[in-house]
């Protein structure tokens, strides 16, 4: 039981790390080769990682979605760590509105006009830095969504996550927050309830057992009496 | 049709958040007040005067800044929603 608990606890702990991961800015260096426009036919799998349609347009099926392909910078660690090496990264460039999660992005297309203008050759090269969140997976086609491009000096340009430090910082005030007004919930209003409830039913229980006393005695009235 | 649903539901947390908050800190306020009044009277005073003392502190409290100012609890995430729409579509 208590192991079953300590994985429950587990899974809940990787699941809010898992949505943080997809929904936190992240950024990655990268050199844009170039951008495109796919259709897309959404599977029920893989519709949960796209956005919507461009915010004033009808949502359906079916639809068109940009994409900017990159040569990207590896890293370890979610890119705390750099690394001497290269690798392709697409990413897709949606509206994500007023919906989950909040960047409130309706620049799509501007955004689009930003990444072909910064499209460079090997030989030539001008990097960047996409800040993006979501996951790549090949296997359900799922790219992470461009949410800003920036052009940068080189490749050895070290993006520092600020909006990250600040968003933990203000997550462990906020549980220290809930965690005193927890304390005092249960101090100025839970524990004087149950104590209450507590001196009632220890009542409830000595009146009980009175009666039954008196009854007893009632009882035992009746009962032979034991011989002299 | 998306931000009226933003609109709705970020109200209906906003208020719940609001409340417990006022809820924590009146409660924080009258802790203070039965402490500080255990302080002065050792012996534990006069339990009519020691009402009337809690009561007159949370009246004051009731009507003072410190309550007004929870109500940032629905300006600041309006504020930082405008800051973020602003940050990720300006060019």
């Amino acid at each position: 039981m208590r192991n079953v608990l300590r994985g429950l606890r587990w899974a809940f702990f990787g699941v809010i790390a898992l949505i943080l991961l997809y929904v936190l800015p992240q950024h990655d260096v990268v050199r844009i080769s170039g951008t495109e426009v796919i259709r897309q036919d959404f599977s029920s799998i893989n519709r949960l990682f796209y956005a919507q349609a461009d915010s004033g347009a009808n949502e359906l099926a079916t639809r068109d979605v940009r994409f900017i392909q990159t040569v990207k910078r590896k890293t370890f660690l979610l890119g705390f760590i750099p690394r001497d090496a290269e690798g392709v990264m697409v990413y897709r460039n949606e509206d994500s509105g007023w919906i989950w999660p909040p960047y409130f992005k309706f620049d799509s297309s501007d955004l689009q006009g930003e990444a072909a203008e910064l499209v460079s050759t090997k030989a030539n090269p001008q990097w960047a830095v996409i800040t993006h969140y979501g996951f790549r997976n090949r296997f359900f086609s799922i790219y992470p969504n461009a949410i800003g491009i920036k052009p940068v000096d080189g490749p050895d340009y070290y993006p520092i996550p600020w909006f990250n430090i600040f968003f933990f910082i203000f997550l462990g005030i906020a549980l220290l927050f809930v965690r005193a007004m927890w304390r005092q919930f249960r101090e100025r209003s839970l524990d004087p309830a149950l104590d209450a409830a507590e001196d009632r039913w220890d009542r409830v229980e000595a009146a009980a057992n009175e009666r039954k006393s008196r009854f007893g005695r009632w009882w035992d009235s009746w009962k032979k009496k034991p011989r002299r | 049709m998306g931000l009226v649903r933003l609109v709705v539901v970020g109200g209906i947390i906003l208020t719940v958040i609001y409340f417990s908050i006022s809820i924590y800190s009146r409660s924080i306020r009258r802790e203070r007040l039965e402490d500080r009044w255990a302080e002065d009277h050792p012996d534990g005073g006069d339990a009519a005067d020691r009402t009337a003392y809690i009561e007159a502190g949370m009246a004051k409290y009731e009507s003072g800044l410190r309550k007004k100012l929870i109500l940032l609890v629905y300006v600041i995430p309006v504020v930082a929603v405008v800051t973020i729409l602003w940050i990720t579509n300006a060019n």
